[in-house]
């Protein structure tokens, strides 16, 4: 492009001013195009996923229509039996999702923000140095590897303990998750933190308070929105998550958990398990189960936007 | 007196709670990975590392008098070429089709001239060659275990994307960071690519695989998991290369403007040039998050355990392979010992993101 640009000069053709503008107006729609792609590709996910999911919802279905509220408040998941008696219903997986993103969030959460605490705060600057590589590297590790490390370490350890012979469990979900979601709250805490200006804890100190007061009592509360955020985007991972969960979740036919000991099936590994050789009917379920994932993760995205977009004008 | 005491514990707890948050964060990164290498790190081997995951039987004509390799028994009682002596039995190896074969350390070594080998000695294996008037033909087993084809696949699933994603997010972090007047327009594009960064891979997957796989028509192949990719990497690519554009001093887009250049030579010429550190930021960035990906590669790339034929051939990466391994053999060594190389890899490319930040400080 840039060559052709070149050749395009050397030929003068850029002496008129009227010729300059133009070319000059069609790179910029050029880049326009360029980053409306991105507004395009979320157009067409949701368009898509949405088209195909609403199908067996729709009347005259060519592969058979099925009850909304039937699918939105079943506790059953049976597409292998007969065609008349096959259930679709999500409702346990709602139910195990949400189940599984709050434990993670009740656990993540406050180990991350006082893991933060002491990295911004209390840390000498080597420990804070190395602590954050540690947390990169926690980042950076591939979602399925903390799976593979629940499935060989936290499954058997909770097989134990746990009342029930499987040690695939709502707790073992809960757990994997509340690792994977700790570089998340850990990096966007510790940022808040610092952000909090310095006069602050002098103005504290100034008023005789101690150090650990003014960090609980002023900082904490005044990196609120940064935290919160942090803790919104952490929510979206944990309800997001597929491959880590499918490996430790047990994923049953059927049941809403009732107890930290039972296996779940969440959204996100129902689609993943059965998508590979499901067809027809089946496969549409599994889309829809996609549009409800997609609308909770669309809610939290707004959610985070408004925080962030309310802390930059704060 | 009593209130200071109990304001005294009360701060005891807290800076407990926060050392120990801090101490149980830290120790969670060291036995993740200590189990990852731990259980891994027995598993790798060069065979591991170039063999297919598959074993594969072969038959082979070989034009020697002499047996050119030493057996050994493994625990399964199997004759296994322990060292290739005579570097001919591979050049002159033939496959009924009359492609060559290589025999390679490892190989299990079934039958020689249609005799089974397994219950001969090393002297009656030689035996069998001398009588076999300088055609021998052996069967062979290629051995299987290995990760070879993932590599592959994973190295041509990060270029292709690579070449797809690049541009489209340069040019729209170009096109925000450059041009975009604040208004509707600018937070509608904003908006979407936060949009972009929130949606889990799962979804993806799903988009991937009703527009790619099955609209396009691609099926199951390495263009599709790519391009489907390709989305995913756009909201990284997006952010690093703005935040790295912020940083070129207005006047170099002054001095450029006032020597007379246009708008579009600024750019390609002075500031893509000076945001270079900050788009090889993105690149390393999202190779690591190919790397990392398997929800949307698994229901669009596929999981055949093979080299990919061409860009509409199916195939696994990495981490969709060690998924399959944990999940479907229960094989949690192998998995890990991928999980070793990945997470290998994985530092290499945060050191060299720090090289690259530090760097740019430095000029």
């Amino acid at each position: 492009m840039l060559t052709k640009m070149e050749n395009q000069q050397k030929k003068g053709l850029f002496k008129d001013g009227n010729n300059r503008k133009k070319y000059e107006k069609a790179a910029e729609i050029f880049f326009l195009a360029n980053a409306a792609i991105a507004i395009v590709s979320v157009f067409a996910i949701a368009l898509f996923i949405f088209y195909k999911g609403l199908q067996p919802f729709m009347p005259l279905n060519e592969e058979g229509t099925y009850s909304f509220i039937d699918f939105i408040t079943g506790t059953q998941w049976r597409p292998h039996d007969e065609i008349s008696q096959a259930a679709y219903g999500i409702f346990y997986m709602i139910i195990g999702s949400i189940f599984s993103a709050t434990g993670a969030i009740i656990l993540g959460v406050p180990l991350g923000i006082l893991t933060a605490v002491f990295m911004a705060e209390i840390a000498p600057k080597p420990i804070a140095k190395l602590m954050r590589t540690a947390v990169e590297l926690l980042a950076g590790i591939p979602s399925v590897f903390f799976g593979i490390f629940g499935l060989g370490f936290i499954v058997p350890k909770i097989m134990a303990s746990s009342p029930y012979s499987q040690g695939q469990s709502l707790l073992a979900v809960i757990l994997v998750l509340t690792i994977m979601i700790l570089p998340t709250i850990i990096s966007l805490a510790e940022n808040a933190i610092r952000a909090v200006p310095d006069t602050f804890r002098q103005g504290s100190y100034a008023l005789g308070a101690s150090k650990i007061y003014t960090i609980f009592k002023v900082v904490l509360p005044a990196a609120k929105s940064g935290i919160l955020a942090g803790v919104v985007l952490g929510t979206g991972r944990a309800i997001g998550e597929t491959m880590a969960v499918m490996l430790v979740a047990g994923n049953p036919i059927a049941g809403i958990p009732t107890s930290i000991w039972a296996p779940v099936r969440p959204m996100t590994t129902n689609i993943a398990l059965e998508m590979g050789y499901a067809f027809g009917l089946h496969q549409e379920m599994l889309f829809a189960t996609g549009v409800v994932l997609f609308i909770f993760i669309m809610i939290i995205n707004i959610v985070f936007n408004k925080i962030a977009y309310g802390m930059k004008s704060s | 007196m009593k209130s200071n005491t109990l304001k005294s514990y009360k701060e005891r707890l807290q800076y407990l709670l926060v050392y120990g948050s801090a101490i149980i964060s830290f120790g969670i990164l060291l036995v993740i990975v200590g189990y990852i290498f731990y259980q891994g790190v027995g598993h790798l081997s060069i065979g591991f590392l170039k063999n297919d995951y598959d074993s594969k039987t072969v038959y082979a004509t070989v034009s020697v008098d002499e047996l050119g390799f030493s057996l050994e028994k493994d625990e399964e009682g199997n004759y296994v070429i322990d060292d290739i002596t005579n570097i001919d039995i591979t050049n002159t190896a033939k496959d009924p089709q009359g492609n060559e074969v290589d025999f390679d350390r490892g190989d299990n070594i079934i039958s020689i001239n249609m005799k089974n080998i397994e219950a001969l000695d090393q002297e009656a294996i030689n035996q069998l060659i001398d009588d076999g008037d300088g055609e021998t033909l052996i069967k062979l087993k290629k051995a299987g275990g290995g990760i070879f084809p993932m590599i592959i696949t994973t190295l041509i699933i990060i270029v292709s994307s690579l070449i797809v994603a690049v541009p489209i997010g340069i040019f729209s972090a170009i096109y925000l960071t450059e041009y975009a007047k604040q208004g509707k327009l600018i937070r509608i594009i904003r908006f979407s690519v936060e949009c972009l960064a929130g949606i889990p891979s799962i979804i993806y997957g799903l988009f991937g695989m009703l527009f790619f796989v099955t609209m396009l028509n691609f099926n199951y192949s390495v263009l599709s998991g790519a391009l489907t990719i390709s989305i995913v990497l756009l909201p990284i690519i997006i952010r690093t290369t703005e935040e790295s554009l912020k940083t070129v001093p207005m006047s170099y887009r002054e001095a450029s403007l006032g020597l007379g250049g246009t708008k579009i030579q600024t750019i390609m010429k002075v500031i893509i040039p000076s945001a270079l550190p900050g788009i090889m930021t993105a690149v390393i960035l999202s190779i690591g998050r190919i790397i990392g990906e398997s929800a949307a590669l698994l229901l669009t790339a596929g999981t055949a355990a093979k080299i990919p034929d061409g860009l509409l051939s199916s195939g696994s990466t990495l981490t969709v392979k060690a998924y399959l391994i944990a999940k479907e053999e229960g094989d949690i060594a192998a998995a890990c010992a991928i999980g070793v190389i990945i997470i290998s890899i994985i530092l290499l490319l945060n050191l060299i993101t720090k090289m690259i930040a530090k760097r740019r400080q430095a000029l």
